[in-house]
């Protein structure tokens, strides 16, 4: 093991491990595609892949935090979908209505992000309870708004531009707004007093309390951010696909865990780097795409990808053995 | 020896964590029917050395015997089945199961498959009558006992398997004398029996008092093995530290007419734990609280840093009334206070972290701007205090958890001495850490104090309150119950006012857990 570490160069000598193995996986993934069919190298497809990605990668960054803290936020598929419906709901209302579209969309999902937050801060209920809560919450209020059909109003031109233009040559947006707010999580997490403060809860909130950090204002800033970044995922992917629909989150859930435990981060909390979190989004998102692209039967591609989350888990997801 | 033929040998015994040397061909062997302690600082390897003999970690290399055949356990169910059992540091209870459920837990008596209560229930009450706690009924859950309780099931448990060896690592650190002086009987008559007994204590009073036999151990070795009471307690600390030994405890300063008092608290009740408690801690002061472990020292601590709800009573400082609501209200400038939690493991530090980003945890505010850490600020601050501590690590960026137990506790302190502060509230800061940090700790007490901080200090270890406290205020029953001042702190009066008796009629009690 030590041969081997001393002759890597020393980026990867620092590396995480599980980091590493996710970014070894991507690269196994492109080249058993690329055996089926030489299509799966090309660029054109590679930045599609990345495009699709980046609306995953907006939903985990928010599912990271939560999970660094120790937490859960399962209210992401009425957080994306409330995000989406309510940003094209606001369109309808005129010229002000489709200027204030997005950050409408993104408030509802920081409302619901807070509420998530109070109840798991404050009231000490646990977040795998009170997060399916608000999301049963979120999607009846959906439900009531939409009288159960799919939703009329359509994306403003702004979500549209955001998920689908190009502001730079051949990066489409969504990759760039996706490596904003990555750039952004990567720096509060490393260089702020707030990143400091959710790994110190996740590691042990009773420590970081008696440090003097305020752990309830800390865990209900993360809630809402969790919220706010499902919801602007669900904004993006209205305007990828120029309309709301009723179960358009409900393919995010998994994945957006998925992603982040296969990128290293402690599903216990308190462990875990973003880089790990871009390469577990990359992974899953290919993972998806090769196996359609295969067309795979869907009930195939589910067992095939549910196996694959439980193999690569089983490969570096684990505490390692304390025996020397 | 006698010639006696030792029970267990261990030779040649190395093992190494990362690049770390924990154990360097240490040896020691043990004998049927005598108790032999180990001593040394922490880090020393003496924890590594008795997991070694548990079945916890795996040597490097070296072998093991035990009656002259070589073994070697894969796991501790495998030293517990050749008659090693080891009670930890840590205690390992579950506190939501009951003590009969503990004692038993590892292998319960069966009927058909299932556990058999009545069985468990006597194999409970006999492990419990040998360890001398037939008072703990077996069926009481673990988490309603106070911690000196819990120590003595955890005992019971390990007597409960049988052992030929019996490990015990710390297993009086938090006793009170008088749990102690019991455990000491318990522990002569199992040497009677014929078991081996490994001890190993920071009490160098409960060593001489209790062992036959004695080996130092220092950086991975042992240098030294004597026979108990051949060495006076002067040489033993010079061979655990390596080097000269002189005053233990920094000297007193003169007490001033009457200090200024910085904290004050005024009739604080909570619970059934506090009552009406009033005290003063004056700048430039060291306060000690005494007394029998349990009696709300604790809740005293944690009530003037914000923790507890439902408190009533006046909390002053500098005079002033203040609401201190949490610890960041606490830590806040204008109260200026600190708090050395009882647990470095769960209260002080967070573990995996970094060394660098425990120091400055309670410190971010001071370290940046607008949320953001400037870390020129941060290394600078964190600089000093390594350098102030004399913190050993092989860097800022190891989990602190890969530190000594000493210097851990050292971490603790440095991160709350970051923020300067004016009133210092420590929780027994020595609990299981080496004498020489120990030493260190007194000095950096008492340098804090000259430099203005009013300081209280809950110890378990008499030695220290009369060392170092300028008062001690013995609490009883969430109550204090005696002031005692300079040339009064002795051992006798903190005995007796422990207890909650007159020092007059506390005649019978001397010697008592010296």
């Amino acid at each position: 093991m030590n041969g081997i570490a001393g002759r890597m160069p020393k980026f990867l000598r620092r590396a995480d491990p599980a980091v590493v193995t996710a970014f070894a996986c991507i690269l196994l993934l492109l080249f058993l595609g690329s055996l089926y069919s030489r299509s799966f190298l090309s660029p054109e497809y590679l930045l599609q892949q990345l495009k699709v990605a980046s609306f995953l990668g907006v939903i985990a960054t928010g599912m990271m935090l939560v999970i660094l803290l120790g937490q859960i936020d399962l209210s992401v598929p009425w957080s994306v979908a409330t995000g989406a419906m309510m940003a094209s709901a606001a369109a309808a209302y005129g010229p002000v209505g489709v200027a204030l579209a997005i950050p409408f969309g993104i408030l509802c999902g920081v409302a619901i992000g807070i509420v998530n937050g109070i109840g798991v801060a404050y009231l000490r209920i646990p977040s795998m309870i009170i997060t399916l809560a608000t999301n049963a919450v979120a999607q009846g209020l959906m439900v009531v708004y939409t009288g159960g059909f799919s939703p009329q109003d359509s994306a403003t031109p702004a979500m549209r531009y955001l998920a689908t233009g190009f502001a730079i040559p051949a990066v489409p947006n969504a990759v760039i707004i996706w490596a904003l707010i990555g750039a952004a999580m990567v720096f509060a997490l490393t260089r702020t007093g707030f990143g400091r403060a959710v790994y110190g809860i996740g590691n042990r909130e009773r420590a970081a309390y008696l440090s003097g950090i305020d752990t309830r204002r800390v865990v209900m800033v993360a809630f809402a951010v969790s919220g706010g970044l499902s919801a602007f995922g669900g904004v993006l992917l209205a305007g990828y696909a120029s309309k709301a629909a009723q179960s358009m989150g409900d393919a995010y859930l998994l994945p957006s865990i998925a992603a982040v435990v296969l990128g290293g981060t402690s599903i216990l909390g308190g462990r875990g780097s973003y880089l790990g979190t871009v390469a577990g989004v990359i992974l899953i998102t290919l993972l998806q795409s090769i196996l359609s692209v295969m067309q795979m039967p869907e009930a195939g591609r589910q067992i095939i990808y549910g196996t694959v989350i439980v193999a690569m888990l089983l490969l570096y997801g684990r505490a390692p053995a304390s025996r020397g | 020896m006698d010639g006696a033929v030792p029970l267990f040998r261990m030779e040649g015994i190395s093992k190494r964590y990362g690049g770390v040397r924990a154990l360097e061909k240490a040896e020691l062997s043990v004998t049927a029917g005598s108790i032999h302690a180990i001593l040394g600082e922490n880090g020393a390897g003496k924890s590594t050395l008795i997991k070694v003999m548990a079945g916890v970690v795996a040597p490097d290399e070296g072998r093991m015997t035990l009656d002259g055949s070589e073994v070697s356990f894969a796991s501790p169910a495998a030293a517990n089945q050749a008659g090693i059992v080891c009670i930890f540091q840590e205690l390992s209870l579950i506190p939501e199961l009951s003590v009969a459920d503990n004692i038993v837990i590892s292998d319960p008596p069966k009927r058909f498959g299932l556990i058999d209560r009545k069985a468990q229930r006597r194999i409970a009450e006999e492990a419990l009558a040998r360890a001398g706690a037939a008072d703990i009924h077996p069926l009481a859950l673990v988490k309603d006992l106070p911690l000196s309780r819990r120590q003595m099931v955890e005992i019971a448990k390990a007597l409960a398997r049988k052992p030929r060896i019996l490990i015990l690592d710390e297993a009086t650190s938090a006793l009170t004398a008088t749990d102690v002086a019991k455990i000491f009987g318990v522990l002569r008559r199992l040497r009677e029996e014929g078991l081996a007994l490994l001890y190993i204590s920071h009490r160098m009073n409960e060593i001489a008092e209790l062992a036959d036999q004695c080996t130092v151990f220092r950086n991975g070795r042992n240098v030294a093995s004597y026979a108990a009471g051949s060495k006076s307690d002067s040489e033993v600390v010079e061979l655990m530290i390596g080097r000269e030994y002189s005053h233990i405890f920094p000297p007193k300063p003169p007490r001033h007419a009457a200090a200024v008092p910085v904290l004050e608290a005024r009739k604080l009740s909570w619970t059934d734990r506090l009552d009406n408690v009033s005290l003063t801690v004056g700048a430039g002061e060291v306060v000690g609280l005494g007394g029998l472990d349990g009696q709300g020292q604790r809740e005293l601590l944690l009530a003037f840093f914000g923790v507890l709800r439902g408190l009533t009573g006046e909390i002053l400082v500098d005079g002033k009334a203040v609401a201190i609501a949490s610890p960041s209200a606490a830590r806040d400038d204008r109260i200026g206070m600190a708090l050395i939690p009882e647990d470095r493991k769960t209260e002080g530090l967070m573990l995996p972290m970094t060394v660098r980003e425990n120091l400055s945890f309670a410190a971010l505010d001071r370290v940046s701007k607008a949320g953001v850490i400037d870390r020129a600020v941060e290394q600078r601050l964190i600089d000093d205090m390594v350098e102030l501590l004399a913190i050993k690590t092989a860097g800022l960026d190891i989990p602190v958890g890969a530190l000594s137990g000493g210097n851990q506790q050292k971490v603790v302190i440095a991160k709350w001495l970051m923020r300067q502060p004016r009133i210092v509230l420590l929780n027994d800061p020595t609990r299981g850490i080496d004498v020489g940090t120990k030493q260190e700790l007194y000095q950096l007490m008492r340098k804090l104090a000259d430099a203005g901080a009013a300081i209280l200090f809950y110890s378990t270890d008499y030695d220290e309150l009369i060392g170092c406290c300028d008062r001690v205020l013995v609490l009883y029953d969430g109550a204090v119950k005696r002031e005692l001042v300079g040339a009064e702190i002795t051992e006798h009066a903190l005995i007796a006012s422990a207890l909650n008796i007159h020092g007059e009629a506390a005649g019978p009690m001397h010697g008592e857990g010296a």
